[in-house]
């Protein structure tokens, strides 16, 4: 099985440890990857934040690269989300015939990464091992945009020694929002320190997502406040053995 | 008693100050935040309920979302239909261009009438349109008859909500106003006796005022019936006890047939207030000798929804029912209440209707008081997709502000204008990297974060910390493995 | 600016509407069929037995603190008798066409042939007729027939007598509309006594309108 991997603009530069557990975790369960050398970002910054003349080119450009591509895996819901949901506007805008055919084409071998391990790769159990209290945020675009559903709920169920501390209001947005995040600086903040309160609620050591965004907002708080928790990506702890656990953990 | 009070003074898009302004004030009011919170926890358990029980809610939205749209497809031949349906019944017909012309049809009508006190049921549209003021001024005094209203007015505040409008006050804050202004001393807070305070407060009011104004949930374009949904009974006693009733709702209202509120009222209720069906629904159609109102008038609204109506992507932000469901689901509204939207609209529906309605010269800041979580739409009985809407109008307002000379050096559009360049080619991606992560250093303290950002940045550093950015990049980091396992080849695709 | 001439109002909106929909709108020949092809895949008919339908009413009615008694159509008058010496009550508004036989002996009854605002108020209840009861939501559905009477009648009175037959009650929304031949000119629902939420969301009866709402269900079905 190949698979090629679109890190994200923001992964690629702020959180590549995630890349390198997907990389870890994937070639674990045998599967070849391969890395465009040329990806940048899927536009979605600029087509949610009003700019969506500039969001042309970039989905243009993402899906020209990858048209050839057998399988695509994506560790962000709201980049796939971006390309499900924005994408198929923004190239029927473009009009270029060859270019909607072959973005139709690309569309459904494009992965969240939840989404490659059970429905691609069919599997629950990806042999890891994380001895820790862990609670899981569902991201809104996971939730509502790639209808994930448990699939993330399985994945954590089978990795040893974890403990899952259930999350209340786990579909309520923790207040990122992109630019949002900024732009509404004060609601935003808001949001965030409701959400807290019920992550920090649960006791647990770790906060995860299938989102660094979502992570790096609630992680992002937790540390200005000396919170006692920390934030990692869903994919460091499905790459965790005993022989090689998660970077930078205990 | 006065009621010469000037209701919705500031919730007037034209100069109501930005949400991110507007929303500081109300951010910083814990007992606002903690009723308003109070008041949707209700709501949204009470619907979760029963939208669980309906085992045909997602067809009954399916339902609605076509009825709707056909209805708004197809609005001339159908507003047609109910005008010419409601005047064969003994209605009379306006047809208002804009607010202001709606305000004379109304005065003239009280004119005809010599009518100097009109009571009102609750209509978000005469908010719109700042009915009440002008109304005062012109020397009619205006009751309102819904107990929030009447809060609202005897204590001088505006709506933040369009189903529940006083819900960001609590009890013990309705018994200061309800002692001061009925001059009752020994009022307590229980609700009951708040109810009951006003109940008798209002029914000389329903018994002796010959004249009401009301809205309209529904217009019905087969028969020119139409419909108000409501929970109290004052609606009823203005359908039923005047002499003379004037129903002012937007053109956007209308049913094809009264058969179609078999799916309307099996959602109306549900997401408004959580409940199977509220108390009392009134269908009337024009007059009915011997019972009920005489004369009855009806103004059919447009400012600016014919506007709406010329988008492909934007027109089905009139299918909406005004249910408020999007509201109670929106974890931003949760946060600010409805104040901070500026608008007699506000929450998820508010942000995309009143900057719509004011053809995007105001409330541009509207649509992106969202997260685009999405919530919204889950719920929204008749499916309008909020969040694309809201996008669409980002990108009207950008498209406005780019133009704007001074919107050049903003760090905002600077900062994404170049980042879309940056993402053009990959080299120089990877060097913006490069040089952002030599820049950033200079705000990256000994523990590996970063406390505080200038400009744009320290909007986020106010209240969050930002990790340093990594030594190497995710792709530096594969590049350099490929060059490890083999010098000559690498694991590069294409 | 000068005021526009109500007839230029009218024309413009619908120039404007037209305009806006030009490219999505139906003719006049094409708007039935396109009415007609609405998806509609919403349950029209409940499954329930008419046994179990009627529970349902009753329990939904109870649910909003309407209380219900059962009757047997020979029973009915004792039944309405029963009821209104309950409430200790002495004058009942009723319209014009309700059956004489309910018209119980011993009080004073005020029988709507044009009576005044100020004689409905002195009426302490209100006897009626219905035309349907909806069970899925414990609705009453008024069309102000004869034997139901002008809407005013049951709004002033602080207590509303209700009968309702068996043979009237659906169980769905749409099974009511169903039923209407044609559409009424008037139709008042009733969902329970009136209530409002609108302080701290605490549901509170009786602001206007009747706050006791009693229903005789008669069992006129074999």
């Amino acid at each position: 099985m190949r698979a090629s991997l679109f890190i994200t603009c923001y992964n690629d530069t702020l959180y590549p440890e995630t890349g390198r557990a997907v990389v870890s975790l994937l070639e674990r369960l045998g599967v070849e990857l391969e890395f465009h050398p040329k990806q940048t970002c899927c536009g979605q910054m600029h087509a949610n934040t009003g700019f969506r003349a500039e969001a042309f080119s970039q989905a243009k450009r993402l899906v020209r690269l990858y048209q050839d591509t057998e399988t695509v895996v994506v560790p962000s819901s709201s980049c796939v989300a971006m390309m499900r949901e924005q994408y198929p506007g923004l190239i029927e805008e473009l009009g270029n015939e060859s270019l909607r055919k072959d973005f139709a084409a690309l569309l459904p071998r494009v992965y969240e990464l939840s989404e490659f391990l059970i429905d691609r790769l069919g599997v629950e159990d990806v042999g890891a091992w994380f001895p820790h209290r862990v609670t899981y945020h569902a991201s809104c675009h996971g939730v509502r945009a790639l209808h994930l559903g448990d699939r993330p709920y399985r994945l954590l169920a089978k990795v040893r020694s974890l403990q899952l501390a259930p999350l209340p209001n786990v579909d309520r947005c923790c207040g990122f929002g992109g630019t949002f995040s900024v732009k509404n600086a004060e609601v935003s903040s808001a949001m965030l320190a409701v959400k807290l309160q019920d992550v920090i609620a649960t006791g647990a050591t770790f906060c995860t997502a299938l989102d660094n965004s979502c992570l790096m907002h609630l992680g992002g708080a937790m540390h200005r406040q000396y919170a006692g928790m920390k934030t990692i990506h869903m994919a460091q702890i499905l790459a965790s053995t005993e022989a090689s656990p998660a970077e930078g953990v205990l | 008693m006065s009621a010469a009070v000037a209701n919705h003074p500031v919730l007037d898009p034209t100069i109501a100050p930005s949400f991110p302004q507007a929303a500081l004030t109300v951010l910083r009011n814990p007992q606002l935040r903690k009723n308003v919170a109070h008041a949707i926890d209700v709501i949204q358990a009470k619907r979760a309920k029963l939208v669980a029980e309906k085992t045909d809610w997602q067809e009954l939205r399916t339902a609605a979302s076509a009825i709707r749209m056909h209805a708004i497809e197809n609005l001339g031949a159908y507003l047609e239909e109910f005008e010419a349906k409601c005047t064969a019944a003994g209605g009379v017909v306006h047809w208002a261009a804009d607010a202001a012309e709606a305000r004379r049809i109304v005065l003239d009508i009280l004119r005809q009438e010599n009518a100097s006190d009109v009571i009102k049921i609750k209509t978000m549209t005469s908010g719109e349109i700042q009915l009440n003021p002008f109304l005062q001024a012109a020397g009619v005094n205006v009751f309102e008859t819904d107990l929030a209203e009447i809060i609202l007015q005897l204590g001088e505040q505006e709506p933040s909500h369009i189903v529940v409008p006083a819900l960001h006050i609590n009890r013990s804050q309705v018994r200061e106003i309800f002692a001061r202004t009925m001059g009752l001393k020994d009022l307590s807070d229980d609700p009951q006796e708040l109810t009951n305070a006003a109940r008798t407060y209002l029914r000389q009011k329903f018994l002796t005022v010959p004249t009401a104004i009301s809205g309209a949930n529904f217009f019905i374009a087969e028969t020119g019936a139409v419909g108000v949904v409501e929970s109290e009974g004052n609606g009823r006693m203005c359908l039923t006890l005047p002499r003379t009733m004037i129903t002012l709702a937007g053109i956007e209202k209308v049913l094809p047939r009264f058969q179609d509120l078999e799916v309307t009222l099996q959602l109306l209720a549900r997401s408004a207030t959580g409940e199977r069906m509220n108390p009392y629904n009134s269908i009337w159609t024009g007059v009915t000798p011997g019972d009920g109102p005489q004369r009855f008038h009806v103004v059919l609204l447009d400012n600016g929804r014919s506007s709406i109506l010329t988008k492909p992507k934007e027109r089905q932000t009139l299918k909406c029912i005004r249910c408020a469901a999007c509201m109670n689901a929106c974890p931003v509204y949760r946060q600010t209440g409805g104040h901070a939207y500026g608008s007699v609209y506000p929450g998820p529906i508010g942000a995309i209707l009143t900057p719509q309605l004011m053809q995007m010269h105001h409330a541009q800041s509207l649509p992106f008081a969202s997260s685009l979580c999405g919530a919204c739409f889950e719920v929204c009985p008749v499916k309008i997709n909020i969040p694309e809407v809201l996008l669409e109008l980002r990108a009207q307002v950008v498209n406005q502000e780019r133009k704007d000379l001074a919107r050049f050096f903003d760090p905002m559009y600077l900062g994404l204008r170049v980042a879309s360049l940056l993402f053009a080619w990959a080299w120089l991606f990877h060097a913006s990297q490069f040089f952002g992560r030599i820049g950033i250093r200079l705000f990256t303290r000994k523990d590996g974060w970063i406390h505080s950002l200038p400009s744009v940045g320290g909007k986020w550093t106010q209240t969050r910390d930002l990790r340093g950015f990594p030594k190497q990049t995710f792709h530096g980091w594969w590049a350099a493995r490929a060059r490890q396992s083999s010098p000559a080849s690498g694991k590069e695709a294409k | 600016m000068s005021a526009p001439v109500p007839a230029q109002s009218r024309q413009l909106i619908l120039d404007r509407i037209g305009a806006a929909t030009q490219s999505v709108k139906k003719d006049a020949s094409q708007l039935a069929d396109a009415y007609r092809a609405l998806p509609r895949a919403y349950i029209r008919r409940g499954a329930l037995s008419p046994a179990a339908r009627i529970e349902l009413m009753i329990e939904r009615l109870r649910e909003y603190d309407a209380e219900v008694v059962e009757s047997t159509p020979a029973a009915l008058p004792a039944a309405i008798a029963a009821q209104l010496k309950a409430s200790g009550k002495r004058t009942f508004a009723a319209p014009e066409g309700l059956p004489a036989e309910w018209l119980a002996g011993g009080y004073n009854w005020k029988i709507d042939r044009g009576l005044s605002t100020a004689e409905i108020e002195e009426a302490e209840g209100v006897v009626t007729a219905a035309t349907c009861g909806v069970a899925d939501s414990g609705t009453i559905v008024l069309h102000h027939s004869p034997a139901e009477g002008r809407r005013v009648l049951t709004l002033l009175p602080d207590w509303h007598l209700c009968i309702l037959r068996a043979s009237q009650v659906v169980q769905t929304l749409p099974e009511y509309f169903d039923g209407c031949p044609q559409p009424p000119a008037l139709v008042t629902t009733i969902s329970g006594p009136s209530a409002t939420a609108d302080i701290e969301m605490t549901r509170i009866k009786g602001v206007h309108g009747p706050r006791f709402l009693h229903v005789i269900l008669v069992r006129d079905e074999v």
